[in-house]
């Protein structure tokens, strides 16, 4: 390996691991662990929430679909701010904290079990979030790891475990903490790559405009078997209600999109500032954070293309070709691209944008996987909650969740990262999101119609996932083993993401099911929404 | 506009940057409110 790269990745080691140190000393009880005291500023809170958010699979990932489908992708970042950034911290965020605080609740799952007084809801959530979270875990964990293993050459089961231990080491003795102090680190580390990308792709290929004027002119270019599945350009969307319409709108919008709003590592996120205020400012980084991620790899990934045809004369797809199985591999267009347009000290900068991209949304899964074991079924089941050794059964959770992670690291096939991210995504939508919406905003929602509205929406997810969604079934082989097809379905069912059904189903059962059921405890949310730390009790 | 001839893209690149502008705007208006 390079000395300078093994210079640079050495001092951002100690960097985070430093940061990892200041963490454990500045974790005594289990506030600290579980919401990092609930008194960070909000620039950490930003740079934590949008490094969380982030991972490598959004960069590398959705920017080599980019590649492919081209700025129609764009649409999936104007989602990310306003959805994820704006609404989910002012609509959301900030509701979140005051019913939250009010209530006592130190991570979602407790969150949604308290403001519904319910025990099943509390367990319900924690069991999808350590059963559905690992899974999505384990695909940032393969991204991460591949890309250790490349870039270090070391062998691919070193690398996840020095991926697991090194992350793990400062969720496990730092807590939140460990992972807010952190995911600031790495955030701003990714925000610096990201602009360099954007500038040096511009200015190598002459200025915004003449870029995409590049871009647009090889609409002619587009190979016949996209062409037939309505791509037409990459400054174009594809042709309304085509196959590729079709995957660019529900697979990548929506799915992922509308999903990040009821994800629990980002919704505990609200619950580390002090007052709606901190969030207030958190929007101001959180926005501009975000366009410069996901946007920056959207616009850079389809720009490849401009760069692959005037160096090679291929297009971005064909110069990712795996030369041994002989198809394209998206994955690949960036890493490439970054190899052959940029220059040798840009590559640093970018192995560095990755490791923590890759590093800061594992911490956060990390954590949520753990703190769902440990307090939310563990300590709830055996009625310990807040009494005894927290800190150590949070701790001991933590390294469950990391032993399960990297289990099915090892598991999984390769294919599996961008399948597992939208699905997680999607299933976290589906059983929660209409739940905690009326739990911060509906007073006449009930205990029956959220639990009603999780369970038909989370099981919904699981059957279009197993027999419907191609993407899904077909990887996951239990269709083709009970009836022998690869899916039940036709188009257009099969390549819609199982959010855009699973959604509007659970929000429709939790308002027919609440207005259907006895609206005793309208009074809570009058009560619940006065000044964080005024709450009257409720004799 | 911007070299892309699609309204449909042109209009997503638009909103994206005017999304993270309106991020600003409200933080920068809220940033001492309690609300």
């Amino acid at each position: 390996m390079n000395p300078t790269l093994l210079i640079v990745i050495v001092v951002y080691i100690a960097a985070t691991l430093g940061l990892g140190y200041l963490a454990y000393r500045r974790t005594h009880s289990e506030k600290d662990y579980l919401i990092a005291g609930g008194n960070v500023h909000p620039y950490l809170m930003a740079m934590a929430y949008g490094s969380t958010f982030i991972s490598t699979s959004a960069i590398v990932g959705f920017g080599g679909n980019a590649g492919m489908f081209g700025m129609s992708l764009l649409w999936l970042t104007v989602f990310n701010i306003f959805v994820g950034i704006f609404i989910a911290f002012v609509v959301f965020g900030k509701r979140t904290l005051i019913v939250g605080r009010n209530l006592g609740a130190q991570t979602f799952p407790e969150f949604l079990g308290l403001r519904f007084k319910s025990r099943f809801i509390k367990h319900f959530s924690a069991t999808l979030v350590a059963v559905a979270m690992p899974l999505y875990a384990a695909a940032v964990m393969i991204g991460g790891a591949r890309f250790l293993e490349q870039i270090l050459h070391i062998n691919y089961n070193w690398a996840v475990w020095i991926f697991a231990l090194f992350v793990g080491a400062y969720v496990l003795t730092g807590g939140l903490k460990g992972v807010v102090y952190t995911d600031a680190l790495q955030g701003t580390i990714m925000f610096f790559g990201m602009v360099t990308l954007l500038i040096m792709t511009y200015a190598k290929l002459g200025g915004i405009i003449p870029a995409h004027e590049a871009l647009t002119a090889l609409t002619a270019q587009v190979p016949a078997a996209l062409a037939a599945k309505g791509h037409l350009g990459w400054t174009s969307m594809p042709a309304f209600l085509s196959e590729y319409w079709w995957i660019v709108v529900s697979t990548l919008v929506m799915g992922v999109g509308i999903g990040v709003l009821a994800q629990p590592q980002l919704v505990v996120r609200y619950l580390t500032v002090k007052s709606p205020r901190e969030l207030n400012r958190a929007v101001v980084i959180g926005g501009v954070f975000i366009l410069f991620m996901t946007g920056v790899a959207f616009v850079v990934g389809a720009l490849t293309n401009v760069h692959f045809m005037q160096q090679s004369g291929q297009l971005a797809l064909m110069a990712a070709i795996d030369p041994v199985t002989h198809a394209p591999n998206v994955d690949k267009i960036i890493p490439l691209y970054i190899d052959s347009a940029m220059p040798g000290w840009f590559t640093y900068i970018f192995t560095l944008t990755l490791l923590a991209a890759a590093m800061s949304t594992m911490s956060g899964q990390f954590h949520v996987i753990g703190t769902s074991i440990s307090r939310d079924l563990y300590e709830s089941l055996r009625k310990k909650d807040g009494k005894g050794n927290s800190l150590l059964i949070n701790r001991i959770g933590l390294v469950v969740a990391m032993i399960v992670t990297v289990w099915l690291t090892f598991r999984l096939p390769a294919g599996i990262i961008a399948v597992a991210t939208t699905t997680f995504m999607g299933t976290c939508a589906a059983a929660f999101l209409p739940a905690y919406t009326a739990a911060l905003y509906w007073p006449r929602v009930t205990r029956i119609g959220a639990i009603a509205s999780m369970v038909i929406g989370t099981f919904t997810t699981l059957f279009l996932l197993v027999f419907v969604y191609a993407k899904g079934s077909a990887g996951l082989g239990i269709s083709m083993a009970l009836f022998g097809k690869a899916t039940l379905a036709g188009f257009p069912w099969t390549v819609i993401e199982p959010i855009a059904i699973a959604l509007p189903l659970s929000a429709v059962v939790l308002v027919a099911v609440s207005l259907a059921t006895e609206p005793a405890e309208a009074h809570i949310m009058k009560r619940l929404l006065v000044p964080i730390g005024t709450v009257a009790s409720e004799e | 506009m911007f070299g892309i001839p699609d309204p449909q893209i042109w209009l997503a690149y638009i909103l994206c940057i005017t999304s993270a502008v309106l991020c600003v705007v409200y933080g920068v208006t809220h940033w001492n409110s309690e609300e």
